[in-house]
């Protein structure tokens, strides 16, 4: 699956996060582009990242930092599961 | 639609111009053509990684801010970035990792291999093969857990607290955190390898006991002359301290871990401890 996220990162939070099938690359990477076409006109400064992975959990364990907050991070990890391999 | 290729040059100077903080359209559309280049050395490398049974989590595209701010951190040029496109995997422990790391240099024999472990880059460890397919490289990050969260925490201190922290910046109260924590994950995984080479010492060990064992019983069948049972017991004997030696390092190593797991732990509390003290502080 690939997920297209808008990250807010001065406050750590997700602005959206949209989903597309593998099949969907092209679509996935245009959309992408019209994200950061439109927020660079209106002047905000969020990151727009394009990420593959084989569900929103591995997702989740790779690349926490989109999605938690740092006590998150480290009680995910204390519980063991910040591992896909 | 076919759209014409873009020249070394002409890369160049789109990076010099996001360097200088520039946001025309224009430019955001050229790098993203840039970026979409990688495309087919992306799929290549993951395809290639899946099939020996890990499943990376991708990056199709460095975003436009990151490689801004890296094109400005560092003195490289746009068409000499190598993390355009990568992929991330996160194994177990550090024995793994190693294991992962050797079979990715078989099945890209030209790959570069940054080890960040021994040499770390403001306290950020992991292993980066940089694999070139078709002139495009593409980057696998190789983290164990414990440099996972590490990273995990460095970055997002520095994306809600300071954007310097992750390169050396911040407060002395994060790059002790973070220069600490680094070094106990380090410390942590040096016992992770010696344990690991204690326990196959030990199966080595645990092995050739069993061997004595049963050519002792067989000679007990055949009524062996004295010397030779004597021979026999000597060596079963030999074998069995060494095994009892080889069960104490073992113990030993294991409370060695135990004591580096915990301070690795102690360290990331504080952590949770610092953060929660500013949140109070910010409400009040």
């Amino acid at each position: 699956m690939i997920f297209l996220i808008e990250y807010n990162r001065s406050e750590g939070r997700i602005v959206s996060i949209r989903d597309f099938d593998d099949s969907q690359r092209r679509e996935a990477e245009n959309s992408r582009l019209e994200i950061e076409l439109d927020l660079n006109r209106k002047g905000v400064e969020n990151e727009v990242v394009l990420l593959e992975a084989e569900s929103r959990n591995a997702l989740d364990r790779t690349h926490g930092r989109y999605f938690k907050d740092l006590r998150k991070i480290l009680e995910d990890n204390q519980k063991g599961s910040g591992v896909n391999a | 639609m076919l759209k014409m290729p873009v020249s070394k040059t002409q890369i160049d100077r789109l990076g010099d111009r996001l360097k200088g903080g520039s946001h025309a359209e224009s430019d955001l559309r050229l790098l993203d053509d840039y970026r979409q280049s990688f495309g087919e050395a992306y799929k290549a490398v993951v395809r290639t990684i899946r099939q020996g049974g890990e499943f990376p989590t991708g990056r199709l595209a460095k975003s436009t801010a990151s490689i801004a701010e890296k094109l400005l951190r560092e003195s490289i040029r746009l068409s000499q970035m190598q993390d355009i496109a990568g992929c991330r995997v996160v194994v177990t422990d550090v024995v793994k990792q190693g294991q992962f790391v050797a079979s990715l240099r078989t099945v890209f024999p030209g790959a570069s291999v940054i080890d960040r472990r021994d040499n770390p880059s403001y306290g950020y460890r992991a292993v980066h093969i940089i694999a070139e397919i078709s002139g495009k490289p593409v980057e696998i990050q190789v983290r164990t857990v414990l440099q996972h969260l590490w990273a995990e925490v460095s970055e997002k201190a520095s994306d809600v607290l300071d954007p310097t922290i992750k390169y050396g910046g911040g407060s002395e109260w994060w790059r002790n955190f973070l220069t600490k924590s680094s070094e106990s994950v380090a410390t942590y995984e040096e016992f992770e390898k010696r344990h690991s080479i204690a326990v196959a010492a030990k199966e080595v060990a645990d092995a050739a006991h069993e061997k004595f064992e049963r050519a002792l019983a067989e000679l007990l069948d055949r009524d062996p002359p004295d010397h030779e049972l004597q021979e026999l017991r000597g060596e079963l004997e030999a074998s069995t301290r060494e095994m009892e030696r080889r069960e104490q390092e073992h113990q030993e190593l294991r409370r060695e871990l135990e004591r580096a797991r915990n301070s690795t732990a102690d360290l990331l509390s504080g952590a949770i401890s610092w953060l929660d003290e500013r949140a109070k502080e910010q409400k009040q």
